[in-house]
């Protein structure tokens, strides 16, 4: 399943992203608003999903390789976060669906943690 | 040498027939006519071909010896009778440096390739296959990027000196929400580009990034000085103030001095100092209430017993939990 399957399945309008990394196949997902989270755990997921909109989003993404970031619940994205993410070269997307949900259908998709520590 | 230059001569000895050559090349029977032949070549608009039979290279025939046919107005014949038998081949292991040499030394136009073991043909190598296949190799190795990391990981080969290393220096801004965590993602394309392992550059960016969110959110701005040696990478990050309090306090996990604001950062979980400890192999916090905080940070990049895998840590990590 490539990450385009993903963000069609989930209706998740893309807001940037290249074609490269829209065709790449996914395999692992991780999900938290809390940054420092995401860094202690030392994994490179193919997807984020988050809730939070602000350019740190994207640093921890870039910092822990994470090469695309999908905001759950609809949560307007801002110009800064969107150039940043652009400039790091990682894949934005925004859902309106929850990220309880979003977790579920990927999970049954065959998604699985992309966390070390899982 | 500019570095483009050089990387297409390493290139040129890095490549191999095969990586250039045109495989399935087209080829004739010795038991065919001339004028099946030059049939072949109008049809395929080549200038020649291997004669091949039962998979082995038995001759070459090309567009001269077809003119030569001609021009003595003979019956038509076989073209075993026209071909230059037993050719020269090159090998598809062989490198294309050493090709080139040869279509130098000889002048021919174009050479069989065979594989070494079976001696069956497996492509041809011509001049013009060559510079095309050469042109396509060098626009992908020369990619901005690639050339860059080229340039940057030989720095330590190509400098000399008894002991080699390079210091990067970063002014973080206190209170620059919008560009904290700049120094560690440059940082982190730099490491990249020096050829570090990508463990080692995972768990520098995140310590690197943690340290860089700190002294953003609760310092009045600091310096980063990151020294790469070619043992070990390390960070000194020495902000301006306040200074902690309790530093035995602030290195507890789940312990924060952040404010709401910083929460909705996705920060200040009292995770930051914890996890910066668990990516480095070691490190140490120092501060004056009033002066400043420092904090430096060790990561062994050698493969000695000092170094932790991720593996490791994190099952350091959950025996903790």
């Amino acid at each position: 399943m490539t990450l385009r399957d993903v963000f069609t399945e989930l209706s998740a309008k893309i807001l940037c992203g290249s074609d490269e990394q829209l065709d790449a196949e996914v395999a692992t997902a991780a999900a938290g608003d809390l940054m420092s989270d995401i860094l202690a755990r030392l994994g490179s997921p193919d997807v984020l999903l988050t809730g939070l909109t602000n350019t740190q989003a994207v640093r921890t993404s870039s910092v822990s390789g994470i090469k695309s970031i999908l905001v759950v619940r609809g949560k307007p994205v801002n110009d800064s976060m969107i150039e940043l993410a652009r400039e790091e070269d990682i894949t934005l997307a925004v859902t309106e669906l929850s990220m309880f949900t979003v977790s579920g259908r990927l999970y049954a998709m065959g998604l699985r943690s992309g966390m070390d520590s899982d | 040498m500019d570095a483009k230059q050089a990387r297409i001569q390493e290139l040129l000895y890095e490549l191999k027939v095969t990586d250039v050559m045109r495989a399935g090349a087209i080829t004739t029977r010795p038991d065919q006519t001339m004028t099946e032949f030059r049939r072949i070549m109008r049809k395929h608009r080549i200038s020649g071909t291997p004669v091949v039979e039962n998979d082995l290279v038995v001759g070459m025939i090309t567009i001269a010896d077809l003119i030569e046919f001609l021009a003595a107005g003979e019956a038509d014949c076989q073209i075993r009778f026209k071909m230059t038998p037993n050719p020269e081949c090159l090998c598809s292991d062989q490198f294309m440096v050493h090709a080139i040499r040869q279509f130098d030394a000889s002048g021919y136009g174009r050479y069989p390739v065979v594989d070494r073991q079976s001696r069956k043909l497996v492509g041809i190598l011509t001049k013009g296959i060559i510079i095309e296949g050469m042109l396509s190799k060098m626009a992908h190795a020369l990619k901005e990027e690639e050339i860059r990391q080229y340039r940057a990981s030989h720095i330590f080969e190509d400098i000399n000196a008894e002991y080699k290393e390079l210091y990067l220096t970063y002014e973080v801004v206190g209170k620059d929400f919008d560009r904290a965590g700049q120094a560690s993602t440059s940082m982190k394309r730099n490491l990249k580009r020096l050829g570090i392992q990508p463990d080692i550059i995972h768990r520098l960016a995140i310590a690197s990034y943690e340290a860089e969110m700190n002294t953003v959110l609760y310092s009045d701005g600091g310096v980063m000085e990151f020294r790469i040696a070619p043992e070990e990478i390390s960070l000194r990050i020495r902000d301006h103030g306040p200074g902690i309090e309790d530093i035995e306090k602030a290195m507890q996990p789940g312990w924060s001095a952040a404010a709401d604001w910083v929460r909705e950062l996705g920060f200040g979980a009292g995770m930051g100092i914890p996890n910066i400890k668990k990516c480095a192999d070691k490190m140490d916090l120092q501060s004056i209430p009033g002066v400043g905080t420092t904090l430096n940070i060790r990561i062994f990049t050698g493969n000695s017993d000092q170094t932790k895998s991720v593996q490791e840590r994190n099952t350091q990590d959950s025996r903790a939990k």
